[in-house]
């Protein structure tokens, strides 16, 4: 059986491979980065939408 | 990390640039869905095409496509970016002026649009078809937006970008080359272009374009505003920022290689088709990541949704985009594209996208956002419900007739007798099977479009009991400037550094363009020669562009794909090497009617005389528009010359000197042609001048090249 996925890989495109490691490597990256964040950073930035700034009144 | 009380700032957010796109929103996309709902109708009404050039079904199907895409959403992205950006940077935007450049700049676009495509000025590339003045025009916008939201960046309050904003600058990067790489051609007038790549790489760049216009105009824009609004409107943070920074990164690299999976089993190699389905399929993990996300953020809230039409808008957006990034995977899978492909399906798929993801996520960011413009209360809650009804039940209305119209044709076009022969072998008897369903999907866009009146009408009421607080006066500490503590990670240096973000970006999306075009543009086995294709003559030339300037394409593909049920159908099937002077690939996406690859010799010139004259005599039940004019108007050879000198500088292999004796050619084989109409009783006066002889001679060279060969062979 090994024989024949070894004789098989021989016929996959570099084309195919490339990108999924590119991206496997684009994927892990980011949610390794993301995920070791600290909580209060990511709740700060999860809240960012939500803050409203005080209204003054119109500039003379 | 260190930072420090900065003093309080005073500054304006600029409302009124957001009113001006928001009322842009509104109108265009009456006129865009109007358009649409006259072209579904014409389908079941023929007569309603006018007998007039401006409003055929071909031309008037891009305007509707572009009016939607690029002036309904285009404006809503504006209207909901220039919103939120100022809101999460703490800023004005950075330069007025430019802001009303990019306003006033893509209204003009727009008209032009209006006018030209009606016209038949395209360059027939899905989405993409407006000709290259208009093509300057909206890159100098373009460019205009992207220098205001990059100077609004730079001058923040904010620290740090939401992710809200990454998903704007991957739009603006993206937007930016695809806009570029797939409007590469060489003008031969003020009003026509050969675009640089020809067959199966104009098709394969197109794709890869038209298929990230979708990803990168219709979709990241609205995560981003799906990422700020759904927020604002449930009063709740999102629900996981970290799923938000995952999905980001996951989407904008894998959606940038799927574009070939609107070629599969067509001539493309089989390596592109097999890229483009396998990150197709990935694609479902983080659109669906994105979804949960904005479904989650409801989590505690959702008695909130019972009563808010705003939030209730919100999830119906949010469940399309879950149900259209679902289905566009699995009709990635070839073996059920080959059953959805050239049918209903898809335009039924693009719909739930457009009018679910875009329209109500548009319409919920109207509703929420005009009553704070004009400091009121939404006009009628009422209203709104009554609207989010209407457009529920139209999208329902819309979709399932068109998929099951779309089975329905499928199946009929593949199924054969016992004796092997073709059960529906003429093609009008697929299409008269599905026109009732055609008819129901009317009433859906109708409704759609109903909903938008009612829309509308509830906003005026809310603006007018307000006042527009056009500059908007705020407080807010200015920056401090963010020092890197050691050891903090490389990804908190590249969310603070919005330019590294952008060259960030720009390079996980280029992998996936060059990895696909470059190897097609470079190696020639990818598209093997075929000794017997030459190029067109001047005639066929010209015949080839009336096909292009009445939108043929929009209902006639050329691609005969290796099926049993098409070689039957239709002939051989289509080489790659039988396109190769194709300036623009024409292969469609849609077949209304019958695929043209190969009707060349089918019929005799007078058939395809009297057809365009009056398609009904030759096709009883046809749909098809009659197209008079071609026989009235005379053939404008003017620029015959110089289009096959531009096609000369591509390497298309005319003699030397060709393009003075050109129009001579085109004259002596429109003689021809004239000539056998004549013989069989067609007496107009001046025959050989006629746009018709043009176009016969195109549609009579069609697929014949492979034919020729065979001929000569037997002989």
């Amino acid at each position: 059986m090994y024989k024949y996925i070894l004789q098989s890989v021989e016929n996959l495109n570099w084309l195919a491979i490339i990108p999924m490691l590119i991206f496997m490597t684009i994927f892990l990256l980011s949610s390794y980065r993301i995920l070791r964040r600290q909580r209060s950073f990511v709740d700060k930035m999860a809240a960012l939408p939500l803050e409203e700034l005080q209204s003054t009144e119109k500039k003379a | 990390m260190t930072s420090q009380a900065a003093p309080l700032e005073r500054f304006a957010y600029d409302n009124a640039i957001v009113r001006n796109f928001a009322y842009a929103t509104a109108l265009w996309g009456v006129v865009g869905m109007l358009v649409g709902l006259l072209i579904a109708l014409q389908l079941v009404f023929p007569a309603l095409n006018f007998g007039i050039p401006e409003t055929t079904f071909g031309r008037l199907r891009p305007l509707h496509t572009n009016a939607v895409i690029f002036a309904f959403v285009g404006n809503g992205i504006y209207m909901g970016v220039y919103y939120s950006l100022q809101r999460l940077l703490k800023t004005r935007m950075y330069s007025d002026f430019l802001s009303k450049f990019n306003f006033w700049g893509w209204q003009a676009i727009i008209v032009a649009a209006a006018i030209t495509l009606p016209l038949g000025i395209t360059s027939s590339h899905e989405y993409a078809e407006l000709e290259w003045p208009i093509d300057l025009a909206i890159a100098v916008v373009w460019i205009a937006f992207g220098i205001n939201l990059f100077g609004t960046i730079l001058k923040r309050r904010e620290e740090h970008l939401y992710v809200a904003i990454w998903f704007y600058i991957a739009t603006w990067v993206t937007v930016t080359i695809l806009h570029v790489f797939n409007n590469l051609e060489i003008p031969v007038s003020l009003w026509k272009s050969y675009p640089a790549f020809a067959g199966v790489q104009d098709a394969l760049v197109q794709w890869w374009y038209g298929h990230n216009a979708v990803a990168f105009f219709l979709t990241t824009p609205y995560l981003g505003l799906m990422y700020y609004y759904l927020p604002k409107a449930a009063n709740r943070p999102v629900f996981s920022y970290r799923l938000s920074i995952i999905h980001f990164w996951a989407l904008i690299f894998i959606y940038i290689w799927a574009g070939p999976h609107h070629l599969l089993y067509t001539s493309l190699p089989d390596w592109a088709q097999s890229l483009g389905m396998v990150f197709s399929l990935m694609l479902i993990a983080p659109s669906w990541g994105g979804m949960l996300n904005g479904l989650l953020t409801l989590r505690g809230a959702w008695d909130k949704v019972r009563s808010d039409p705003v939030l209730k808008m919100m999830v119906v957006a949010v469940t399309a985009y879950g149900m259209s990034t679902f289905e566009g995977p699995m009709m990635s899978i070839k073996a059920y594209n080959a059953i959805t492909h050239y049918t209903d399906i898809t335009i039924g798929h693009v719909h739930v996208g457009a009018l679910g993801w875009n329209g109500m996520l548009t319409f919920g960011v109207m509703y929420w956002l005009v009553p704070k413009l004009f400091n009121t209360k939404l006009y009628s809650v009422k209203l709104a419900n009554a609207h989010f009804w209407l457009g529920t039940m139209a999208i329902l209305f819309y979709a399932i007739p068109l998929y099951w119209a779309g089975f329905t044709q499928s199946l009929m076009w593949k199924q054969f007798t016992p004796d092997g022969f073709l059960v529906y072998g003429n093609f009008l008897e697929t299409v008269t099977q599905i026109i009732p369903m055609y008819l129901i999907r009317a009433l859906g866009g109708a409704m759609f479009l109903g909903g938008i009146f009612l829309m509308i009408y509830n906003l005026i009421k809310t603006a007018r009991q307000g006042s527009l607080d056009a500059n908007e006066w705020v407080e807010a500490p200015g920056r401090v400037k963010h020092v890197a503590a050691e050891g903090e990670h490389w990804h908190r240096w590249i969310e603070n550094k919005p330019l590294t973000m952008l060259v960030g970006a720009t390079i996980v999306i280029m992998i996936g363009g060059l990895a696909e075009i470059l190897p097609m543009a470079i190696i020639d086995e990818n598209v093997p020669k075929i000794a017997s294709v030459q190029p067109y003559t001047p005639l066929e030339l010209e015949g080839r562009d009336i096909y292009i300037r009445e939108g043929c394409v929009g209902c006639h593909s050329q691609m005969i794909r290796p099926f049993r049920s098409e070689t039957e159908r239709y002939g051989q099937y289509s080489k790659s090497g039988e396109f190769i002077y194709d300036r623009p690939f024409l292969w469609g996406s849609k077949r209304t009617g019958p695929d043209l690859h190969r009707v060349g010799g089918k019929y005799p010139d007078s058939w395809h005389y009297n057809h365009m004259l009056e398609p009904e005599i030759m096709s009883p039940g046809s749909i098809m528009p009659p197209y008079p004019w071609l026989i009235t108007d005379d053939l404008d050879t003017t620029s015959t010359a110089a289009k096959i000198r531009v096609l000369q500088m591509l390497n298309t292999p005319y003699p030397e000197g060709f393009d003075q004796i050109a129009v001579q050619d085109l004259k002596k084989q429109a003689a021809g042609i004239a000539e056998s109409l004549r013989k069989d009783g067609i007496e107009t006066e001046r025959l050989e001048d006629k746009e018709i002889v043009a176009l016969i001679a195109y549609l009579q060279r069609l697929g014949t090249d492979i034919k020729v060969k065979k001929e000569r062979a037997d002989k």
